[in-house]
């Protein structure tokens, strides 16, 4: 491998199962065929429910944090959000996307996640 | 067809000796490239794109291009370029001097400090939230630690959403005289912070401060 380590951990495996495959990579994003146009649209319409998947789960830690919620409401809430969670993981695999690919560059704005 | 490599300043360094270098300049500024290779993209084409901006960048400023980024032409490259001049200028000037460093932090294992929870392990949907929180607080904690302080040594900074199991994820860009200091902040930290695990690579070519 190549010298690029700075400063490793004593244990560096953890971090190397964390590093998508570059080959993966490149064979997704090569060809033009319709069915990566149809992954493509998927990968927009994913990235905006995810930002308001987002959005509504730290508006409702803030608001537990804030107290006022009853329990039953806490479970409610919670129990929304982990089913949404698990769908959302299926629908990205489904469509062979990562959560990485649900973060679109919004150019001077940055990163939308 | 011509594939892309940097814009650098024009004139700068002579060329380093890889087949096919060569610039096409304009007005104070110059892209480097070679004529397209016939390869499929592959990790080794993807390597010997990375290798060679590497190499420009040992005695010089650049903003690295895309892999890939391919033109007719060098007409075409010259058209392409004129019309963002002033801000490739500026985005060259914003890096000039410094190179990019990545951290990345995760939680060590073996060690008091736990893991980051796992909000899929929950049992109910209260559980959910409480786990959600908890990953949320040790990122936080991660990036106060370890991001705040390395920040203060870099020009700029740029964190990243981290990807689980990863607590904190950020690139530096870090003045070349300065990267010594850095690598010992980072091997310091280490040494404070025995529950994290820090890791630092570089020094790459400022893709995360490029011009978009």
């Amino acid at each position: 491998m190549r010298d690029k380590l700075l400063h490793a951990p004593l244990e560096l495996d953890p971090f190397a199962r964390t590093v998508p495959r570059i080959d993966d990579a490149l064979s997704r994003r090569v060809n033009a065929d319709p069915e990566s146009l149809e992954r493509g649209l998927a990968q927009l319409v994913l990235t905006i429910v995810e930002l308001l998947r987002q959005l509504m789960e730290r508006q409702a830690l803030r608001r537990i944090d804030a107290g006022g919620l009853t329990d039953e409401q806490e479970e409610r809430l919670g129990q929304t959000f982990m089913e949404l969670d698990q769908r959302m993981a299926e629908l990205r695999e489904e469509f062979g996307l990562t959560e990485e690919d649900l973060n679109l560059d919004l150019g001077p704005l940055g990163r939308l996640l | 067809m011509i594939e892309l490599y940097a814009i650098t300043d024009n004139p700068g360094p002579p060329l380093p000796g890889v087949a096919g270098l060569r610039l096409v300049p304009f007005d104070g500024l110059a892209a480097v490239c070679t004529p397209a290779s016939e390869a499929e993209p592959s990790p080794e084409t993807l390597w010997r794109h990375e290798d060679i901006v590497e190499a420009l960048m040992a005695d010089r400023d650049l903003l690295p291009v895309r892999y890939g980024t391919r033109l007719d032409d060098e007409a075409a490259v010259a058209r392409a370029l004129e019309g963002r001049r002033d801000a490739l200028a500026a985005a060259l000037d914003r890096v000039r001097g410094t190179v990019e460093l990545s951290v990345r932090v995760m939680a060590a294992s073996g060690t008091p400090a736990p893991s980051p929870p796992d909000p899929a392990d929950a049992t109910s949907g209260a559980d959910y939230l409480r786990l959600k929180a908890e990953a949320d607080a040790s990122s936080d904690e991660a990036a106060r630690v370890v991001g705040d302080p390395l920040a203060e040594l870099a020009r700029e900074s740029e964190s990243a959403r981290p990807r689980p199991p990863e607590l904190f994820r950020a690139a530096y860009l870090v003045e070349r005289g300065a990267v010594d200091a850095f690598v010992a902040e980072v091997a310091r930290l280490q040494v404070e912070r025995r529950g994290l695990a820090i890791l630092c690579t570089g020094p790459w070519p400022p893709y995360s401060f490029a011009a978009r």
